[in-house]
């Protein structure tokens, strides 16, 4: 079959590679009819996260056909179309009984090497480097998927497939960071990042009920997004006025926002140019391996005693973490790679309700062969590039 | 220098030293060893904690010890391995297999992975399924 | 293969106009040996000229952004080959070679940096933006402008 692979640092390639096969009881074989790129491939393809190898398959967000399930799998037959959640979960140990499946103890393969980098071992991913157990991923045309019983959502509705292959990763991801804000109604929340995640994240704080989500980004035309699509109801763009601080200050009348989304993660770009420039050289040199522009920005423009909320991807450590304002103003810090399994259920049906039409982020539609022109245009958010859909 | 290794299995402490003592999946490693195994309920319904503890039992000092950790036959990262091999056996009924680790766990596959790729027909034979 | 792209960018470029310029204005001259002829002084204005058009230059480390970043470059090629230039127009050339050799060392260096320096904004990009557009089934600037919203407010709850 045909697959997306990673070749090395800002190089993927479409090769030909064996068809996957079942190889425990409880897998299931998945005929790929729609995948995407996530902003955390970028930070694969930028070769910020270690212990890649040349010829993995990428590719966490991913939908289609179930073609051969293992003897284990009984609630899902040939035939039955499905999406994916990018945890691999399964479903027995502690963690998945009390709903935390990005922490599974038992599905990565590499739970010792992840140990190290750590201090404990998470879940398996697909497509997410050999820290997360060096599974396939499924930009591909048929992905192998364990724990079958646990993970895929089946869908039984018209619904096209751009309205449901989200449930995958980013709907969940952004809806969690909502969340992990406890919204009650009325609250002014920040969102950093008009990204997939970032419109996700807005469109989740209004369906949550806040009163104002304020989107900041340093491209326009996210940002027009965000407020025509996914219901923002301000912008900030920091490549006008770099101080946002000051700015979310003035856009909630001094208190500063209830709680902040960061769903930006390693790869943060920033106007302050001196400190962005030295930043950027210690990540050439690898002296620190995630930018924190974002978060602590975040931090020091969250109200006292508010949230911060997590979702954006960091590998390793950042320099300059501010923990005097975030202890001083009793901050709460939430974060985690999503525990979609949680969220699938409800969140369909919400789709299903038309309280939301997922399918508002794609910008480009192409064939799996056209994958690394994808991957340039979306790193580079060339011709006005949000979400890259890719079909095998 | 690190003798000691433990891991929580989500079953009652009966049940975990019933299946410890009869199934197959009890590491291997940890009877070649003269290791000292301990069952106890942990917190809540949290289950079983499974203490492993390595006896003084390798001779040649510091020296081997290093040598074990770089070609991988360290004594205690096995006993590691094994007993979340055992954990993953009791709980979900199968040992996690990617594309990187086709085996399982092991030593020899964190120093040398396969590429996160399916594996070709003659490949699977070699593993076994 | 796509030509390697131009590593140094616009931030990149600004930090070295302003560290450049401060050097140039300060330790320069003793170091060169020309401290007190007019040679120092020609240096010192090329410095001072330069840093003072880089804060009015649309670039992150522009204070004013009023000058595009290409006009910018162009200003530097300019002043990089007046400077050269200057020791054989006054003359000052016959007077030994610490008259002529620093303009001329710096304005190659002017130069090097500019062949280096990336002057489309478009980065490291290499990839085929005509490709995708072809092969791209719909219009991007469609959804994002012209689309209805896509969620309705407080359909949700927190439990």
């Amino acid at each position: 079959m045909r697959a997306n692979v990673w070749s090395g640092r800002n190089t993927v390639q479409v090769e030909n590679v064996p068809d996957p096969k079942i190889l425990n009881d409880r897998d299931a074989i998945v005929k790929i009819s729609s995948t995407a790129i996530c902003g955390s491939d970028l930070h694969l393809y930028d070769g910020y996260i270690p212990t890649m190898r040349k010829g993995d398959i990428l590719g966490h967000e991913f939908m289609g056909e179930i073609v051969e399930t293992g003897r284990g799998v009984s609630n899902l037959s040939v035939g039955d179309r499905v999406v994916v959640p990018f945890p691999i979960a399964c479903g027995n140990c502690w963690a998945c009984r009390h709903e935390l499946y990005s922490v599974c103890e038992n599905s990565n393969p590499n739970a010792g090497i992840a140990e190290k980098f750590f201090g404990h071992p998470t879940a398996g991913i697909f497509g997410y480097s050999h820290i997360t157990g060096g599974y396939a991923g499924g930009q591909a045309e048929y992905a192998r998927v364990p724990y079958a019983d646990v993970g895929p959502i089946k869908i039984e509705d018209d619904l096209t497939d751009e309205q449901v292959l989200f449930l995958s990763d980013i709907f969940p991801t952004g809806f969690m960071g909502a969340e992990l804000c406890e919204i009650t109604g009325g609250e002014v929340i920040a969102v950093f990042g008009a990204g997939p995640v970032g419109q996700f994240a807005i469109a989740s704080a209004i369906m949550l009920g806040a009163e104002r989500v304020i989107a900041i980004d340093q491209y326009d035309y996210r940002l027009q997004m965000a407020l025509n699509r996914a219901g923002a109801t301000d912008a900030i763009n920091f490549a006008e006025d770099p101080d946002v601080v000051e700015q979310l200050k003035e856009l909630t009348g001094g208190r500063g926002p209830d709680a902040v989304i960061d769903a930006v993660g390693m790869e943060a770009a920033h106007g302050h140019g001196a400190l962005h420039a030295v930043e950027r050289v210690k990540q050439a040199t690898r002296s620190e391996s995630d930018r924190g522009h974002a978060l602590r920005d975040a931090i020091l423009a969250c109200r006292p005693a508010g949230i911060v909320s997590v979702m954006g991807v960091y590998g390793g450590l950042m320099d300059k973490f501010p923990t005097g304002a975030f202890m001083n103003k009793g901050l709460t810090h939430k974060s985690g790679q999503c525990h979609v399994q949680r969220y699938t259920k409800r969140l369909y049906e919400h789709i299903r309700n038309g309280d939301i039409d997922p399918s508002f982020v794609v910008t480009h539609r192409l064939g799996l062969d056209n994958a690394p022109d994808g991957f340039e245009t979306f790193k580079h958010k060339q011709d006005e590039c949000v979400k890259v859909v890719l079909k095998p | 220098m690190g003798r000691k290794a433990a891991v929580t299995v989500n079953r009652p402490p009966d049940e975990v030293r019933q299946l410890w003592s009869s199934s197959g999946h009890r590491p291997q490693y940890i009877d070649d060893a003269e290791a000292a195994v301990t069952f106890k309920p942990a917190p809540g319904d949290r289950g079983t904690e499974i203490h492993v503890d390595l006896a003084e039992s390798a001779p040649g000092g510091k020296l081997r010890g290093a040598v074990q950790k770089l070609t991988g036959s360290e004594p205690l990262a096995k006993v590691k391995d094994g007993l979340r091999q055992f954990k993953q056996h009791v709980e979900t009924g199968e040992v996690p297999r990617s594309e990187g680790t086709p085996e399982g766990e092991s030593l020899e596959r964190k120093l040398k992975q396969r590429p996160a790729q399916p594996l070709s027909e003659s490949e699977r034979e070699k593993v076994g399924v | 293969m796509p030509f390697p792209p131009r590593p140094v960018d616009a931030t990149l470029h600004g930090v070295v106009d302003y560290s450049a310029g401060a050097f140039l204005l300060t330790a320069f001259p003793k170091l060169a040996g020309i401290e007190g002829t007019r040679s120092a002084r020609q240096v010192r204005i090329s410095a001072a000229v330069h840093a003072g058009y880089s804060t009015l230059t649309k670039y992150p480390l522009g204070i004013v952004k009023a000058i595009p970043f290409q006009a910018h470059l162009a200003l530097d090629a300019v002043g990089a080959i007046a400077l050269a230039a200057t020791p054989f127009v006054t003359g000052q050339w016959t007077k030994g070679p610490r008259q002529w050799l620093p303009h001329v060392g710096l304005a190659l260096f002017e130069l090097s940096s500019l062949a280096i320096t990336d002057p489309t904004g478009r980065g490291d990009y290499h990839g085929d933006v005509e490709a995708v557009r072809s092969a791209n089934t719909e219009d991007p600037h469609r959804k994002i402008y012209n689309g209805a919203p896509a969620v309705t407010p407080a359909t949700a709850t927190n439990d």
